[in-house]
């Protein structure tokens, strides 16, 4: 055991982790942040995504103690001062959520992606969410719901996604 | 947390992060076999979890600076270090244009968050037979700098792979970079059929050069058998003219030449036929650029 200090959603989270531990489990077991969904374990599904120092990760392929000293954003963290991100309010408005467990994944991303690019191409769009699936298949939803939010994101570019 | 199931645990060890090479010499020399090297720990987690590797300890490379940069320069080409992610190289301008057969591979792997983590140095010492990094690095002549307990040496990609999961690499050896020379006039494409995942059934990456009054050729198929077949004859072909009557001739002779192999994703007959279409492909995306 070691002694982790994670910075998860702006608040600093001291907890003690194993070496073998995975981001993954840190987060909801540990932490309890259970928008983090646990699925395929194998990084094939996406719903484990969080951002790690600003790059968007699966954690169920990142060790817990790599995230130690670092920084955690998930989807709770884009929410500011109760405000709804324009891309959650768009999700909301078309509906793009059916049973809603991949959601947060796709919220995550997709905001990422509007952040660094307002208005992705229907390709950049199709690579930007590659490593994610909805098996529901709400994607035409959630299609709409980034164009919907695409002009709110407008003049909020910044620079290149850093490296995790 | 558990549920008892392989697939979602990691097997216990101890993890190091070392900050100097020397460091990561010291923990090979130490734990030798029972130790194993993670850059973005995207392959080295899955097969943990699967049990296929169990190892003692954990040496994670990415806080060594010497080993995240890549590097151009004009004589001897680029030099990528063993951490550096294959978004990085995917964004590199310079790779796009003077390495495009790597470009156009590594742009296809996975999807962009696992491209994020991944290594094409981690990729390249997978060795499996259906990634695409293997044949695009040998169309380029590319060849691994491995440091050991014992020095340095630098073996060609060729020699490196020595079959499916197996290269040449000791238990205390860490490949530390690829290099691969920059070639004035080269132009190169990569071409594959998958079926269903990122996965290539067959792939083929082409490099073409001038050379003297004649031209040099590198084509290199993968997927199609258990390590990168390199095709000779149709690099010939191609050193005398590529038009588009060459192309098809080259096709022909590909298909009859490459040995394939069959497995659970395709018959060695259709890959034989695969073979073709994609050599047409490439070639006709060579000719017509």
């Amino acid at each position: 055991m070691r002694e982790c200090v994670v910075k998860v959603n702006g608040q600093i989270r001291r907890t003690m982790i194993k070496d073998n531990e995975l981001l993954l489990d840190l987060l909801r077991e540990e932490l309890e942040v259970r928008s983090v969904k646990a699925a395929c374990w194998r990084g094939e599904c996406g719903l484990c995504t969080v951002l790690l120092n600003g790059a968007l990760v699966k954690s169920c392929l990142v060790l817990a103690v790599e995230a130690d000293g670092g920084e955690v954003t998930t989807v709770e963290g884009i929410t500011k001062n109760g405000e709804l991100a324009p891309i959650q309010k768009a999700f909301v408005e078309h509906g793009a959520a059916q049973c809603g467990f991949c959601t947060p994944a796709w919220i995550l991303t997709t905001h990422q992606l509007l952040k660094t690019n307002p208005h992705p191409s229907e390709k950049e769009l199709t690579e930007a969410v590659a490593g994610l699936i909805c098996r529901c298949g709400t994607y035409n939803q959630i299609r709409e719901a980034v164009a919907d939010a695409s002009k709110a994101y407008e003049g909020a570019r910044r620079a290149p996604l850093r490296k995790g | 947390m558990s549920f008892g199931s392989p697939y979602m645990t990691l097997p216990d060890f101890t993890y190091h992060r070392p900050k100097s090479l020397d460091e990561v010499l010291s923990l090979l020399k130490e734990h030798g076999d029972d130790a194993k090297i993670m850059g973005g720990g995207v392959g080295l987690i899955a097969f943990m979890k699967e049990r296929l590797m169990s190892p003692g300890h954990v040496i994670d490379i990415k806080g060594v600076k010497e080993l995240r940069e890549v590097k151009h320069t004009a004589g001897r080409g680029l030099r990528i270090g063993a951490s550096v992610s294959i978004s990085e190289l995917v964004e590199d301008g310079v790779l796009r244009d003077d390495y495009t057969v790597l470009h156009e591979a590594l742009a296809k792997v996975a999807d962009p968050m696992i491209r994020g983590r991944a290594t094409l140095v981690g990729n390249l010492c997978e060795a499996i037979p259906w990634v695409d990094s293997p044949p695009a690095l040998r169309a380029l002549d590319a060849s691994v700098e491995i440091a050991g307990t014992d020095g340095r040496r630098s073996v060609p990609v060729s020699g490196f792979i020595r079959g499916p999961v197996d290269i040449d690499l000791g238990p205390t050896e860490i490949v530390t970079a690829l290099e691969v020379p920059r070639v004035q006039g080269r132009r190169s494409t990569f071409e594959k059929f998958t079926a269903g995942s990122e996965f290539s059934v067959a792939s083929v990456a082409v490099a073409l050069w001038p050379e003297g009054k004649k031209k040099g050729a590198r084509v290199i198929y993968g997927a199609v058998n258990s390590t990168p077949v390199r095709c000779e004859e149709v690099e010939r072909l191609l050193g005398e003219e590529l038009t588009r009557a060459s192309v098809r001739k080259a096709a022909d002779i590909a298909s009859e030449k490459v040995e394939c192999m069959s497995d659970v994703l395709a018959t060695a007959e259709y890959r034989k036929h695969l073979v073709k279409v994609i050599t047409v492909k490439a070639l006709g995306r060579l000719l017509w650029k």
